[in-house]
């Protein structure tokens, strides 16, 4: 499991087809994000963004070509144990009014990857979970179950989750899609922030409204029809 | 006393089946479970025809098949429930050929009405024990893993995402079903397991939507229907697994009419209670529509069921209001 230095997502020639689907979602998906960058990932809907996170995940499995996943390959068996440095906010992320655990058990779920009951959480925990969820304006709502938050609340539960993670690689799929304008900018900043405190850390966004996040992308790709049409270097 | 046996295995079995089938259900591995079901039968029936030890023979296959059902489904781009569905057939065919081609003797035994049919008579003590020991393992196995557990119970492809070795607790939790069937098909016929591993928690996901009540009426309806069964088998001289069978069944149907019920007592309060909401509504299973009329068009709102009336009512981001005229 040594990870290859220097490249956090690679994708070689890649082509996703869902089972049932006749045509590929992605096809011939060349990409490489390297570390310490704000990737953003754009396209109208239905273009592919999501399939896209997941390939890089290791998610979906290409029929053709390779994805590699901090160096490593997402068709190996051990790729679970690469993905515990990543961090995912999916974009269908609404639970339903009846879900029980509390805000606070789903973010700290976020850190039960290979957690047995006897060990305890990391001693960072306390403190970052109260300083993201004051950021984000959700301190208030831990102990309340997550079924019967509004839709902007539960995606900042899912962020702060993600965050909490401290990942080498953060993945976030249409994060700003049920916030208002001022928590769009909260979590970008956020956002930001976090990739200059870890240093080597890296961001991927996908969105394909909120333009705020372009000030900062150092990488923008653009996806249209399940191809990559362009990709840009800023800065 | 000679009913205690029979009446605690039938207990033990319906809340094992009814615990496992929880997670069964939750993890979405229902399809796999079912023919690890079939395939306990198929070995049970191959173990009476080459005269080996039943139980063991059936334990194998039942594991065997859970580990290849595991193995086949992350190796190959087939469907799983196509993978499934095969190997059932497979399955199914060898048990009745081999059974076809045996002696007569073998097709006369009580021993191969039992693994079809099942009898009371299979409950033993040695059972006992070994569905108790295989029931708490599982439970400390739970307790242990509750962690990564819990985070596959809450979302599967978001644990999965996190590194969380989803396909491992999978094959685990086949293991404890492998395991608990090759035991319990006795008792209830190899036909007929799987309705008891089914139907109570089927029952339960309609009678609450809550996790947690599901999680504890599940085991409960499972014991329940388990010792109706029993006792509905002893006094009308029925075969015990068609019994367990049926009633789990009757179970799940009034389970279905009590959560149709429900719902439409909840739309009708959630209608009067906001006035203007709207004028009519049509329950479904879990939504509830409700039309109203604005100004001359008509448009419908859905709302979950279990929304709570007055304040609970849907906030602007769950209302999804389509102009009918409109569109
Ligand atoms: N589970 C699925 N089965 C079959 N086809 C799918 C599935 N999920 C997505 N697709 C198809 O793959 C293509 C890309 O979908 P994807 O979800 O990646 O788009 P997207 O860019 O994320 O769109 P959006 O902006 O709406 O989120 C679409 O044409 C869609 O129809
Ligand atoms: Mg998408």
């Amino acid at each position: 499991m040594q990870p290859i230095r220097g490249e956090a997502v690679r994708l070689e020639n890649v082509w996703i087809t869902y089972s049932g689907a006749g045509k590929p979602a992605i096809r011939n998906i060349n990409l490489s994000i390297p570390f310490g960058v704000l990737t953003l990932i754009r396209g109208p809907n239905g273009a592919g963004k999501t399939t896209l996170i997941e390939t890089c995940l290791g998610l979906l499995k290409p029929i053709k070509g390779n994805a590699y996943l901090l160096g490593v390959n997402t068709k190996d068996e051990r790729i679970f144990e690469v993905r515990r440095k990543c961090s995912y906010v999916p974009q269908d992320f609404m639970k339903p009014p009846y879900e029980h655990y509390t805000a606070k058990k789903v973010i700290e779920m976020g850190l039960s990857s290979n957690r047995v009951i006897t060990d305890p959480l990391p001693d960072y925990f306390q403190y970052e979970l109260e300083f993201y969820a004051k950021e984000l304006d959700v301190l208030s709502l831990l102990e309340k179950p997550i079924g019967i938050l509004s839709g902007g609340q539960q995606q900042k539960v899912f962020i702060v989750r993600a965050l909490i993670r401290r990942p080498k690689l953060l993945f976030l799929d249409e994060p700003f899609s049920s916030l208002d304008k001022e928590s769009r900018e909260k979590v970008t900043e956020i956002v930001v922030n976090y990739i200059k405190k870890h240093r080597g850390s890296s961001a991927i966004i996908v969105s394909h409204s909120f333009s705020k996040i372009e000030e900062y992308a150092d990488i923008i790709v653009t996806i249209n029809d399940g191809v990559i049409t362009d990709i840009r270097f800023q800065r | 006393m000679l009913l205690m046996i029979p009446l605690l295995g039938a207990l033990l079995s319906g809340f094992i089946c009814g615990m496992l089938g929880y997670y069964v259900q939750r993890y979405g591995v229902t399809t796999l479970s079912f023919t690890i079901a079939h395939s306990a039968l198929a070995g049970a029936a191959i173990s009476l025809v080459l005269g080996f030890n039943t139980t063991l023979f059936t334990l194998f296959f039942a594991v065997a098949s859970a580990l290849l059902i595991g193995y086949l489904t992350s190796k190959s781009p087939i469907r799983r429930e196509l993978i499934c569905m095969g190997l059932f057939s497979l399955l199914n065919a060898v048990a009745i050929l081999m059974l076809y081609m045996s002696s007569t003797n073998v097709l006369s035994t009580v021993q191969l009405s039992t693994i079809l049919w099942g009898s009371v008579l299979a409950i033993t003590c040695e059972k006992i024990i070994a569905i108790v020991t295989i029931a708490a393992t599982f439970l400390v196995y739970a307790v242990i893993f509750k962690p990564q557990i819990d985070a596959i119970l809450f979302d599967q492809k978001l644990a999965e995402a996190e590194g969380v070795n989803v396909k491992l607790h999978s094959t685990i939790l086949l293991l404890f079903v492998g395991s608990a069937i090759a035991i319990i098909l006795r008792i209830t016929g190899g036909f007929l397991v799987f309705s008891l591993l089914y139907n109570p928690v089927a029952s339960a996901l309609l009678l609450s939507k809550r996790a947690n009540i599901q999680q504890l009426i599940s085991p409960i309806l499972g014991s329940s229907v388990a010792i109706a069964g029993l006792f509905a088998s002893f006094m009308y001289n029925l075969p015990v697994g068609a019994s367990i069978a049926l009633l789990s069944s009757v179970t799940l149907l009034l389970s279905y009419v009590s959560r149709v019920t429900i719902n439409y007592m909840l739309a009708q309060r959630s209608v009067r209670s906001k006035e203007g909401i709207g004028e009519a509504f049509t329950v479904h299973l879990n939504r509830v529509l409700i039309y109203q009329n604005v100004s001359d068009t008509v448009r419908f709102i859905t709302v979950p069921a279990e929304l709570p009336t007055g304040t609970g009512l849907p906030s602007e981001t769950q209302r999804s209001p389509i102009n009918l005229l409109d569109s």
